[in-house]
């Protein structure tokens, strides 16, 4: 059941505020004598480019696919809770890691492949650009759309239960609708639906909802700052906390490195969408950061 | 106008090659052997798709400084340039690329064939002049001079 009556409007209002308020965009072409007699400039028509630095802005998916035949390989890393202390070197000795593999097929279209240590998680994924954002803002924002198949990897928690394979599956389907600002500015509005096939107690909900903000702001040509926050909307386990991360793009020639500091654990869909707990104000976030290299075919 | 007109450039390291085409270049060129091309930086293409968009998005700036140009005049124009066949010519101008200007007089070839100019150049840029920076992490990647070639059929005006 999606209960949507509960919740606070005010959290809600700040992902769709953060998107809507910049709407609205001008450009300026400017020429001179002899130049002018070529004609009336014609700017060319094109889809935005780099509306994000990488496919993804921190956990969660951006606009952004590889080009065709172009295979996206990422390490990432999230350590311990920060709150862990010196002991635990403020959480590096410990990490969890995820590597995936993202192939275009064309330049709208991929699929990829994950493993994440968190849970002993297989991904496979579908991603479609199915809108994207023109120069001329005749198409004025980006829709991708993006579907992950997760499985659960753990040994079962209780080998007397009926336990088939597809009780290890979980599903995130999401709609990323991205605009692009002049140079600098790049916002996101990310509604998700999650469907888990088992879940803990009778009572519990299979599906639950989010609805997530996110943006970069490049503060030079090759780096930027990045935040995203997914707000709980139904259908979640009361544990749960809404998911914030910040970050920083750095752009290197084929590789980006996105150092960040975040609530969320695990770095696929499920995980840091629905199973957030760690809370920003008791220092229980992780460092992470993912590494991005592209190869072409 | 151009009836046909590309450039393309050219850098060459060690370590990696790269080559862009632009197929849509304007220009006329007068009577009075003044002329103007305009190239549209976005019409650049590479043969990877990340390095269009680090061309466009890191160097060049192209949402910024949509268009390259050069406007001048020959310096040795003269009516018996005529004459059907190919002549070494001077192109003297401004060269406007990344929204810096940079004085260049440039050697080119010109041939008057049937009611139309060719021309033809070879010249060098390099991304310093135009405040182009490259940063040192891929400063082995990418040549400190590039290689431009141009080819153009001009109507004259």
């Amino acid at each position: 059941m999606i209960r949507l009556s509960s919740f606070p409007l005010t959290s809600l209002v700040l992902p769709i505020l953060f998107f809507c308020c910049f709407w609205g965009d001008a450009q300026k072409v400017s020429s001179q004598s002899l130049l002018d007699e070529l004609g009336q400039e014609e700017l060319m028509v094109r889809p935005v480019s780099s509306t994000f630095k990488d496919t993804r802005i921190i956990n969660v998916q951006s606009n952004e696919t590889p080009g065709a035949n172009v295979l996206h390989f990422v390490i990432a890393h999230r350590f311990g809770q920060i709150n862990e202390g010196a002991y635990a070197l403020w959480g590096l000795d410990n990490a969890s890691m995820r590597m995936a593999f993202d192939y275009g097929i064309t330049d709208r279209l991929c699929f990829g492949i994950a493993r994440s240590t968190y849970q002993k998680t297989f991904e496979g994924s579908l991603k479609w650009r199915a809108l994207r954002q023109n120069t001329d803002n005749s198409i004025p924002f980006s829709i991708t759309l993006y579907s992950v198949s997760m499985a659960n990897g753990l040994r079962w928690s209780d080998p007397n239960r009926e336990n088939n394979f597809r009780h290890r599956l979980s599903y995130t389907h999401q709609a990323i609708i991205t605009k692009k600002w002049g140079q600098k500015l790049s916002l996101a509005l990310i509604p998700s639906i999650t469907h888990r096939n088992l879940v803990e107690s009778l009572s519990d909900s299979h599906d639950q909802w989010t609805l997530g903000g996110g943006g970069r702001y490049k503060v030079s040509n090759r780096a930027s700052i990045n935040l995203e926050y997914h707000y709980l909307l139904a259908g979640l386990p009361d544990a749960s906390v809404n998911s914030l991360s910040i970050g920083m793009d750095i752009e290197t020639g084929g590789h980006v490195f996105q150092l960040h500091m975040t609530n969320s654990q695990g770095m696929f869909e499920r995980a840091f969408l629905t199973e957030t707990n760690g809370t920003w104000k008791d220092g229980a976030v992780f460092f992470g950061f993912n590494l991005s290299r592209v190869f072409d075919f | 106008m151009t009836r046909e007109g590309s450039v393309r450039f050219y850098s060459s390291t060690p370590i990696e090659d790269i080559e862009a085409v632009n197929g849509q270049v304007t220009g006329l060129i007068t009577d009075e052997g003044e002329f103007a091309f305009r190239v549209p930086i976005l019409a650049f293409r590479f043969e990877k798709a990340l390095m269009e968009e680090h061309f466009n998005e890191n160097y060049l700036e192209s949402t910024m400084y949509p268009n390259g140009s050069f406007e001048g005049r020959i310096a040795d124009w003269n009516q018996g340039l005529k004459d059907g066949m190919w002549h070494d010519v001077t192109a003297t101008g401004t060269l406007n690329i990344h929204g810096v200007e940079q004085p260049r007089t440039i050697p080119s070839k010109l041939k008057w064939s049937d009611d139309a100019w060719a021309i033809e150049s070879n010249f060098q840029i390099a991304p310093a002049d135009h405040n182009i920076s490259i940063p040192k992490l891929v400063r082995n990647k990418i040549a400190e001079t590039l290689d431009v070639s141009i080819q153009a059929i001009l109507n004259p005006r």
